[in-house]
């Protein structure tokens, strides 16, 4: 079942320069896809790629001067983009929840852990602090966290990193959402720790069925705990489909370069990628955004690219696929 | 925990004894010479060696220093040379008068400010934020002396509305017997309305000059304050769990309070010269008054007092907003 569906969506940073000219950078330049329920969906690209930007514009978090120009999220039928934003806000946080990558910073300094769990439950649920107060123990306990009664005392700067991401899932977790976006939830986390937490996203997962999204740049992630994945570049998804495939046959030269680039490829002596810098959003090259870095690239790639259906999910948005 | 809390308290103690060295010292550099004032100009070279004696002036400067000390510790201050009478008397007479001005003042400036500062931070570029970051503005460039003679043109002279600047309360009338030293309070405790009625005619003008010069820092600085916290990781996170506007603001404004608070302990030691002007302009007779008039005499005993009083305020102030942060702030470990 389709659980999260993202069309054509275009997000857009206007801004006035120096001059007083309106400067448009296109940030997101028509993403799609979509996410069934009881999936793992890994969203892999570069810094600045719009990885963050797509999850902040589905949740309409998005502050000026970004701003959505088009498309649509249909999220269980209902058009989230549409929506006003008092109802997106009592959607976040209970029916769509964000885990974000800097823990230790983003619960509320002066508030006992407990007391926010506590309060985001009761916030989106009519249920008395004693009920919020079993559920938050037991949500603690079902994150590994050991002793939890006595970690709801806890203060915020009393945890370690591991431990401010658990109770971070833990607050995402509250109020049982059915999506789940994770914005790099194990950057700054030390490798055991990474996937002590991946671990248990993907158990959350398949135990529970819900949807969620992984936000990241470790290839090596998405290759171990996710279903899907969606490749970004420039703010378009240039390649996607189940993991396995888009690994086993990465179709996109820049899918391809992106894989090679791994350090355990190029300790193999695998071909060498072609660097260079991502292009500028305010002035984005016509046709193919990647064009200009792209070792295949020729004269039809002035054209915007065709997605090429590769069977099984596997689309890939390229001339020479397509030739 | 509480240890942390005692050791602050107690840090009070080295500190008030190197003030008291600095207070001892501020006379002595000066280089005048107290024992040919006292003597009169008609003394003798041997009266003027017993008046030198006398007050232990013929003794090495760390001798002195220990008579001042332990002096200072009886409660003597010394005399002033124009009243004769004890400097902490005439201290204890005025602190009343520069406590209730301050309180009332710092009160309304800082129940003003921060609202307006925090109004404005949730709408940067606002109309809102736009006329309050003028008037604040204004507030912090006005010359203290020059708002308080502004407020007595227009309200006194021109409109009628308020009292003349004369002191604390009518001319004719008798002051309420001394309970809290406050006129006001006395007054309302005396039911002596008529007195009580009087003495707060009197404080609306200084005190709405002492409001208005203490909230134009405070609304600038907690507008700063709360559009850092604002921007802040977990307000966004807060938002992004859908928590409701209300909820997410009482966030921002608890998060808002410790350095809001410290700023205003900060403000407040400074502020005590701005009220010395307006004691000034509306003849309060207060603390404030009493030093400015000795500096310009050159009472230097007074003048010691006045400064020793000033910075045992400061490290009451000090030590009243440490002690807050400790209690609301939990990273400071003190918090239960």
């Amino acid at each position: 079942m389709t659980l999260l569906s993202v069309e054509d969506l275009h997000t857009h940073f206007i801004s006035r320069d120096l001059d007083n000219q309106i400067r448009t950078a296109r940030a997101l330049n028509g993403v799609s896809f979509t996410l069934d329920a009881g999936r793992i969906l890994g969203l892999v690209g570069e810094t600045g790629a719009g990885k963050s930007l797509t999850a902040t514009s589905i949740m309409g978090l998005l502050r000026p001067p970004a701003r959505v120009v088009g498309g649509r999220a249909m999220f269980e039928g209902q058009d989230l983009l549409a929506m006003p934003d008092a109802q997106v806000n009592t959607l976040r946080g209970r029916d769509i929840s964000l885990v974000v990558q800097s823990p230790k910073s983003s619960l509320d300094p002066l508030s006992r852990i407990g007391d926010q769990l506590i309060r985001i439950h009761r916030a989106h649920r009519k249920v008395s602090e004693r009920a919020a107060r079993d559920r938050a123990v037991e949500m603690l306990a079902s994150l590994g966290i050991p002793d939890p009664a006595r970690r709801m005392a806890a203060w915020p700067h009393e945890l370690s990193g591991g431990m401010a991401q658990r109770v971070l899932i833990a607050l995402a977790l509250m109020n049982a959402p059915r999506l789940l976006i994770a914005d790099e939830p194990t950057t700054g986390l030390d490798v055991t720790v990474q996937a002590q937490i991946l671990d248990l996203l993907r158990d959350l997962v398949r135990r529970t069925g819900i949807g969620a999204m992984i936000i990241t740049h470790d290839l090596g992630v998405v290759a171990h705990y996710c279903d899907e994945m969606a490749v970004m570049y420039a703010g378009a998804i240039v390649e996607s489909g189940p993991v396995r495939q888009v690994f086993a046959n990465p179709s996109h030269p820049y899918t391809a370069n992106l894989i090679g680039a791994t350090p355990e490829r190029l300790q193999l002596g695998g071909p060498r990628s072609v660097g260079g810098p991502p292009p500028n959003l305010f002035r984005l090259p016509e046709g193919c955004a990647y064009r200009d870095r792209c070792p295949q690239a020729g004269a039809d790639c002035a054209q915007p690219p065709p997605d090429v259906a590769l069977g099984a999910g596997h689309i890939v948005r390229c001339h020479r696929v397509a030739a | 925990m509480s240890g942390l809390l005692a050791r602050r308290i107690l840090l009070v103690v080295p500190l008030l004894a190197v003030i008291l060295l600095f207070t001892f010292l501020l006379v002595r550099i000066s280089g005048s010479d107290p024992v040919g004032l006292l003597a009169g100009p008609t003394a003798t070279t041997e009266e003027i060696a017993l008046v030198r004696a006398s007050l232990a002036l013929d003794q090495p400067i760390w001798v002195q220093f220990g008579v001042y000390f332990g002096k200072v510790l009886q409660g003597d201050l010394g005399n002033s040379w124009l009243s004769n009478r004890p400097v902490l008397a005439e201290i204890l007479d005025r602190a009343p008068a520069t406590i209730e001005l301050m309180f009332w003042g710092v009160l309304i400036g800082a129940g003003l400010g921060i609202p307006v500062g925090l109004r404005a931070a949730f709408r940067p570029d606002g109309g809102f934020d736009q006329v309050t970051r003028f008037l604040s503005l204004l507030g912090f460039s006005v010359p203290t002396y020059w708002l308080g003679l502004i407020m007595l043109f227009v309200f006194f002279y021109l409109l009628g509305w308020a009292p003349p600047g004369m002191g604390r309360i009518d001319l004719f009338l008798t002051p309420p017997d001394r309970i809290t030293g406050s006129y006001l309070i006395d007054g309302l405790l005396a039911a002596d309305w008529e007195a009580a009625g009087s003495a707060f005619g009197q404080l609306v003008l200084p005190v709405l000059c002492v409001a208005i010069i203490c909230a134009a820092p405070i609304i600038k600085q907690t507008r700063a304050i709360a559009l850092e916290v604002l921007a802040s990781d977990y307000i966004r996170y807060a938002r992004a769990q859908g928590l409701p506007d209300r909820q997410v603001r009482a966030m921002a404004l608890r998060n808002s309070m410790t350095p809001v608070v410290t700023f205003i302990g900060t403000e407040i030691t400074g502020l005590v010269g701005t009220t010395s002007l307006i004691e000034y302009v509306f003849a309060w007779g207060g603390l404030g008054q009493y030093g400015l008039s000795a500096i310009i005499a050159g009472d230097f005993a007074v003048v010691q007092g006045y400064v020793l009083v000033l910075a045992l305020f400061s490290v009451l102030v000090f030590l009243a907003v440490d002690v807050f942060v400790m209690l609301t702030e939990p990273r400071a470990g003190v918090a239960p």
